[in-house]
């Protein structure tokens, strides 16, 4: 509660007048604003306002961001509920809306529009009903899709409204009703704008109804004229506009813009996108068909409205409010100054349409009436301050009249300029101001009982303009007379305006606003844009050096024809400048068309239009030439007898109503003092009764909300205006990117067709060099040719030649084979002459041996021949002989035949018995092969095996000796150890076995014994250690020592006694073995002394080993146990036999060796 | 050539294509199966072929001697070997030469001696150089012969055949390694000459062990075979080989012990193909490997 506290006092101090505070303040709420997120700020905020109306906290509240909005959207909705607090409420969310909060797509789910509307629905005042229409108007371009669900609504309301502004259920003061008709007239253009179909289908079925049918003539039908058919009409469809996506590429501007685009109405139409050119070129054609001259004023017109009222309102309402009036009045005041304008831009098309333009002067009477019925006051003076202005021409109209009409037009044209141009003192407008104050309570007071008797009605208007401007022209003719006159003196001199400047400039000025709020009426107005025409130069001259615009001024008011024809080419060039980027028009600063228009008028224009016009329109200037006043003025009251039949927007009407109240104001304030005026507000306020106050609280309103709205349309028109000059300067960039490219790529063509060039002669230039390269190549070739051509000529030469050499070599080898055979004939017929010349010796000798053996052939036949002759003699006796013996013979050889046959079958038996035998003597041989085979395998095998058992028997013989070694050393170790203890007891033991000895031994016995001592002493020794060889060397040294000398044989014997145990202990019957046995030690000592040195015969030496072993094993037998075995014994005693049958040799040996040693 | 009829008749394709080995354990287990083993053949064959590793044991001992050639008698002769070992390996342990613990080469050594009548008196007797390389032998057989018995064997015999069949040519052998050093690489050879190293490469190691201990042993079988089947030149030939590889290495090395030293110590990566390069060469330059020795 603290806080609240706090807030209350803040609040309090919101409205300071220091601004430190000030700012401190708001920047408090502000903070505040953003710490607290609960509604109670901004409920009190609202309250506030509400009490106060603070402009800070509307500020602040206009200002509110996103997590606020619910809340004061609920405090709204709050008050919105209640009757009393509705309308500030509703002015306070206008202002919100207008300020476009970011959560503004949250206003159609807010609770807050179902209420607007239902007291849209509901209430019954009007000036809520206008204030609520209007920021529903401005909401609905923001809400354009999500506003769908409230169509019926919507138009449920425009229906209501409508009705109301016909019916007037709650019998309020009809300047409500303009205003409600104006805002429902916006209302229609918006719900038409974006919602072309259901709107009309609504309209149908709503209008259809009998009941409405008289609303729908008198409300609904006018305004349809004011609108073209929407293009959704005939390509959508109910759905299709209301679907989503048709919305949301549009922002709100474009949703105005689009809502403007539809509209026929000058006061709401927008000109883009070629609308504007298509009616314009339809308005300029249709009037010049149909009347020509008239046309051309009417261009006239629309061009001096273009142009000329931006420089005069301004001036004059920077005059006429010297600083007094708040800031918001300025821009209004501007933007009541472009309206106008941009009336007259559309207005040719509006004539052309209908052909009656006087209609707005019956208006502008009936509203001035209207205006009129209340007493003028401060509280319109306030709204009015620019009014006064535009207030004016509601009187001034009238005067220029028909009558004057030919008179002002041509000269006065020219005249006025000048005139204007010095009187730009704040002492003129006071003049014609009175005037103004005087006509228009004139014209109000005439016009009190029509206004009075009906609502106003765009149709009864005209009448009323025309009574108007009749009861008007009486009064003005003063004026006109008085002009005409100062015209003609004009005419003659330029520079003589200086006089008229007071009746003229007012004059003009009602003119000029006459024709603003009239629009395209009827000729007067034509005839006073004659004027207002005329004026724009001079304007624009204001800045420029004077002698210079008034020189070309004069060329032109001359004839008819050169100012409509200026005219006509400003026009275009003022109206395209409007069309084009509306800069010009609505930028508040008159500096920036005075100086578009000084390059028009530099660039010397008028004589190119004139050009243009008269190739254009040949016609119209043979007319304009041709007839000048007279037809001009018929045309001009034909003109103005037609156009009682156009209807006026409510937007016009409005704007009349405005106007004449600001006349009716400044006319009120005109009566007092200058100085005072601000003090004025205060001292009108005070007197008018409470009612009225009352009414015109509202009336202030009501405008108020209107002009909040139309610059809510102002600023989405900026918005747009912004967005498309940026695509100007886009599309120029292009442009201009655009010839860059083209200049860029004509040069890079002009590359191209240079390097083409080149490439041409470079082309040329490589066939060249190909075709001497070819040449070469071709002549090379032949060359080639011939030289292989040659060489293989040189080839098969040479390949003669070879086969020639090889001819050659063959031959020789031949020859060389024929000179081998040749000898080798030589040698074999050498060697068959040998043989030959043996031959012929062998013959020789067989020849010789022939002759022999004839002779002896000879002989012997000779001898045969005597035994033949001796047989003779003899063979007589012995035939009987002989034939026994045939027989004898016969049967011997019987016989041996038989015999042989037998002899020959034991020869066949036998050769097959010697077969058979030979056959089985290869099958034994064969076998015994085999055998053999056999048997050597076996011997192999077995030899195999027997390597295995030999090595293995090698091994155990290693085996053995290591055993040995290792037995042997054991002992060495033993033995010493143990002679060394027994030294002393063996002594005398060795004593007896002495004598003993010395009784039964012999001399070989005493040798034998002095050797087995020494045999004894090596086998003790040896086995001590193999290694070392220095001691055993040593103790046989010692030991042979003794042997040599015999003498010493008893002190050795001692000694060897001492040192021998074992031998003390031996038995008698074992003596027997001392010879052998020291004949073995001797043997074995010598062994193993050459064993180190050589191991030729092992076999020898492991045998006396084995001897040795044995002999120890029996020399050890007393001494340790009697456990010796027996077959040991007995299979030593073998190999000892033999030994010892050797070793008796040996010992022989030995003891010679030992003999001669000794000896 | 009754052989060549079992043979496959592509086998002659086969060593023409690159083929090695394909035929040759199947020619093998051929000659195997005759009841008398030819020890000729099977010479000629391990010369010739690398041996199959499941057949490499049994052509050694039969190589050198440790069976005979009869079938029959090889379950007999074996157990007379082993009988003969454990006999000796029993008269060890009881003259306290060797017990429990003693290093299974160790055991060989001692057995060795024994057999050869060599065992010193004591433990403490420092080694003879030939124990030495019988113990580096024996180690690399070791790890290629799981049966102790067969390994001691086959140690035993190897040796023995060194010592007896090789002796006097393992002499010749560095000049046989200068000789065909020259003809292989003369640059590395005048390098060696330069450094003095020639006469300190590890003969020993390359000719006494028979590069044992210096390959690995599955290399080292390779080499092995082509000596136990009576050549010893090819140990040449891998000392070369091993030159020639390691060139680059011995270039750069200035000292002879610094040669020495790496030349003991080669890297053991890529010692196949060494044998493999020392076997096509000792083929190349010993003709058929039938008749060298």
């Amino acid at each position: 509660m603290a806080q609240q506290g706090n807030v209350g006092e803040l609040l309090s101090m919101l409205d300071s007048p220091v601004l430190g505070v000030l700012e401190d303040i708001t920047a408090a709420f502000k903070d505040n604003l953003i710490c607290d997120r609960g509604p109670m700020l901004v409920n009190n905020l609202v309250d506030y306002y509400l009490e106060t109306n603070s402009q800070q906290a509307l500020h602040i509240l206009s200002t509110l961001q996103e997590p606020h909005d619910k809340h004061l959207l609920d405090k709204i909705n709050e008050y919105m509920g209640k009757a009393a607090t509705r309308l500030p409420t509703l002015s306070l969310l206008g202002h919100v809306i207008r300020r476009q909060p970011s959560w503004k797509h949250k206003l159609s789910q807010a609770p807050l529009l179902l209420s607007l509307l239902k007291c849209l629905k509901t209430d019954t005042d009007v000036v809520v009903l206008t204030t609520g229409v209007l920021v529903l108007i401005t909401m609905l371009p923001m809400i354009p899709q999500s506003g769908k669900q409230y169509l019926h609504d919507f138009f449920g309301i425009f229906g209501r409204l409508s009705a109301w502004c016909l019916q007037n259920p709650g019998h309020v003061a009809e300047i409500y009703l303009v205003h409600l008709h104006a805002s429902v007239y916006a209302l229609f253009h918006r719900l038409y704008g974006m919602y072309p179909c259901n709107f009309v289908s609504f309209l149908r079925s709503h209008y259809s109804m009998k009941e409405n049918l008289e609303t729908f003539e008198e409300v609904v039908k006018p305004m349809m004229e004011h609108v073209r058919i929407h293009p959704e009409l005939v390509t959508g469809s109910k759905d299709h506009e209301l679907d989503p996506r048709r919305w949301k590429r549009l922002e709100t501007h474009d949703v105005v813009i689009e809502c403007a685009k539809i509209s026929l109405d000058p006061a709401e139409a927008s000109y883009e996108d070629g609308y504007y050119s298509v009616s314009r070129k339809l308005c300029t054609s249709s009037k010049h068909h149909q009347t020509d001259p008239s046309a051309s004023y009417y261009i006239d017109t629309q061009s001096s409205y273009g142009t000329s009222t931006p420089y005069s309102t301004p001036r004059l309402t920077l005059s006429q409010m010297p600083g007094q009036l708040p800031q918001i009045l300025s821009p209004q005041s501007i933007r009541l100054s472009t309206e106008p304008q941009q009336v007259t831009i559309w207005s040719p098309s509006a004539v052309c349409g209908m052909t009656t333009p006087p209609t707005s002067p019956g208006i502008v009477p009936s509203e001035s009436s209207q205006s009129s019925s209340q007493p003028y006051s401060k509280a319109f003076g306030t709204s009015g301050g620019k009014g006064t202005p535009l207030g004016t021409p509601a009187t001034s109209p009238p005067p220029c009249t028909s009558d004057d009409f030919v008179h002002i037009s041509l000269p006065s044209a020219a005249a006025t300029p000048p005139k204007k141009e010095d009187k730009t003192d704040p002492g003129r407008p006071l003049l014609y101001r009175q005037q103004n104050v005087i006509n228009s309570d004139k014209s109000l007071g005439k016009l009190n009982t029509p206004s009075s008797k009906s609502s106003v009605t765009l149709s009864d208007l005209p009448e009323f303009l025309g009574g108007l401007s009749f009861e008007d022209s009486a009064e003005k003719d003063r004026e006109e007379d008085a002009i005409s006159k100062e015209i003609s003196e004009i005419t003659t001199d330029a520079e003589h305006m200086v006089p008229r400047g007071g009746f003229d400039s007012p004059f003009y000025r009602t003119n000029e606003s006459l024709s603003g709020s009239q629009k395209k009426t009827h000729s007067v107005v034509s005839t006073v844009q004659g004027h207002s025409q005329t004026s724009e130069p001079l304007t624009s001259s204001l800045d420029k050096p004077g002698p210079e615009s008034a020189r070309e001024t004069p060329k032109q008011t001359f004839t008819p024809i050169d100012k409509p024809c200026g005219g006509s080419g400003e026009s275009p060039a003022g109206n395209r400048e409007g069309t084009s980027g509306e800069t010009s028009i609505l930028t508040p600063s008159p500096c920036k068309v005075p100086a578009q228009r000084r390059v028009v008028f530099g660039s010397g224009q008028p004589p190119q239009y004139e050009h243009l016009f008269e190739v254009a329109l040949p016609k119209t200037a043979y007319l304009f030439v041709g007839k000048k006043t007279e037809e001009l003025l018929k045309k001009a009251k034909g003109t103005q007898d037609d156009d009682c039949m156009s209807s006026t927007s409510p937007v016009e009407v409005l704007d009349r109503l405005i106007q004449q109240g600001a006349d009716a104001h400044t006319k009120e304030l005109n009566k007092l003092s200058l100085p005072s005026k601000s003090a004025d507000w205060t001292h009108f306020g005070g007197s008018p009764p409470s009612d009225e106050i009352h009414t015109l609280r509202n009336q202030l309103l009501l405008l108020h909300n209107q002009l909040l709205y139309e610059r809510f349309k102002r600023q989405q028109h900026a918005l747009r205006n912004r967005r498309l000059l940026r695509k100007v300067i886009k599309a120029t960039a292009l442009e201009e990117h655009n010839a860059a490219m083209k200049d860029q790529l004509k040069l890079q063509e002009k590359e191209i067709q240079a390097l083409k060039l080149s490439l041409q002669k470079e082309q040329a230039r490589y066939h060249q060099f190909q075709e001497e390269h070819e040449n070469i190549v071709a002549q090379l070739h032949s060359q080639i040719r011939q030289l292989q051509h040659d060489r293989e000529e040189f080839y098969n030469q040479s390949q003669e030649l070879q086969t020639k050499l090889e001819d050659c070599r063959n031959m020789i080898a031949d020859l060389r084979l024929e000179l081998k055979k040749a000898n080798n004939k030589v040698c074999h017929t050498e060697l068959l002459l040998s043989q030959v010349s043996q031959k012929l010796s062998n013959s020789e000798s067989v020849q010789q041996q022939m002759e022999f053996l004839n002779r002896q052939l000879l002989v012997l036949g000779e001898v045969n021949e005597l035994y033949l002759e001796q047989l003779q003699h003899k063979h007589t006796d012995t035939t009987k002989e002989v034939e026994m013996l045939n027989a004898a013979f016969r049967k011997e050889l019987e016989k041996a035949k038989l015999c042989v046959q037998q002899q020959s079958q034991r020869l066949d038996a036998s050769q097959k018995r010697i077969a058979e035998l030979e056959s089985q003597l290869a099958k034994k041989d064969h076998l015994f092969l085999e055998q053999k085979k056999y048997l050597e395998d076996v011997k192999i095998q077995a030899r195999g095996q027997l390597q295995a058992v030999e090595s293995r028997y090698k091994a155990q013989k290693r085996i053995t000796q290591a055993f040995e070694l290792e037995i042997l050393d054991l002992f060495g170790r033993l033995e010493k150890s143990s002679l060394l203890k027994k030294l002393e007891d063996d002594k005398t033991e060795a004593a007896e076995a002495a004598e003993e000895r010395l009784d039964c031994g012999n001399e070989d016995a005493v040798a034998g014994y002095s050797e087995e001592t020494i045999g004894r002493n090596g086998e003790t020794k040896p086995p001590s250690t193999r290694g070392s060889s220095s001691s055993k060397g040593g103790s046989s040294s010692e030991l042979s020592t003794p042997e040599k000398p015999q003498n010493q044989r008893f002190s050795s014997r001692w000694e060897t006694s001492m040192l021998l145990e074992p031998s003390t202990t031996l038995p008698l019957t074992v003596g027997s073995l001392p010879s052998s046995k020291s004949f073995l030690g001797m043997k074995a000592r010598e062994l193993f002394r050459n064993k180190s040195e050589s191991q030729c015969d092992e076999e020898g030496v492991t045998i006396n080993r084995l001897s040795d072993a044995l002999k120890t094993e029996l020399c050890k037998d007393p001494s340790m146990e009697t456990k010796a075995p027996p077959s040991p014994d007995n299979l030593s005693l073998s190999p000892k036999i033999q030994e010892s049958s050797v070793g008796q040799l040996h010992i022989m040996d030995y003891n010679e060796t030992h003999h001669d040693h000794k000896g | 050539m009754a052989d060549d009829s079992q043979r496959n008749f592509r086998s002659v394709y086969y060593e023409k294509v690159g083929f090695r080995g394909v035929e040759e354990k199947k020619s093998l287990e051929i000659l195997l199966k005759d009841d008398r083993l030819d020890i000729e053949k099977l010479c000629t064959f391990s010369q010739r072929f690398p041996l199959p590793s499941m057949y490499r044991i049994l052509v050694w001992k039969v190589l050198l001697g440790i069976i005979p050639p009869h079938h029959e008698s090889h379950a007999l002769v074996m157990k007379y070997r082993k009988e003969q070992y454990w006999d000796i390996h029993h008269a060890l342990h009881v003259i306290r030469f060797i017990n429990d613990s003693t290093p299974q080469v160790d055991v060989f050594l001692r057995i060795h001696q024994l057999e050869s009548g060599k065992l010193p008196r004591s433990l403490a007797f420092p080694l003879e150089p030939e124990d030495e390389v019988f113990l580096a032998i024996a180690k690399a057989m070791e790890e290629m012969v799981e049966d102790p018995i067969e390994c001691y064997w086959l140690v035993s015999c190897f040796v023995n055949q060194l010592n007896s069949k090789h002796k006097d040519s393992l002499q010749q052998l560095p000049k046989i390694l200068e000789q065909y050093l020259n003809i292989e690489d003369n640059r590395l050879l005048m390098h060696l000459k330069a450094c003095a190293a020639m006469s300190k490469l590890p003969y020993d190691l390359w000719f006494k062990k028979c590069f044992a201990g210096c390959l690995p042993e599955s290399s080292l079988q390779r080499v092995w075979d082509k000596v136990i089947s009576g050549s010893c030149k090819i140990l040449v030939f891998v000392a070369v080989e091993i030159l020639l590889t390691f060139k680059m290495k011995i270039i750069a090395l200035n000292t002879a012990e610094k040669i020495t030293q790496f030349l003991e110590n080669i890297p053991q990566d890529n010692t196949d193909a060494i044998v493999s390069k020392a076997v096509d060469l000792w083929r190349t330059h010993c003709g058929t490997p039938a008749h060298s020795v």
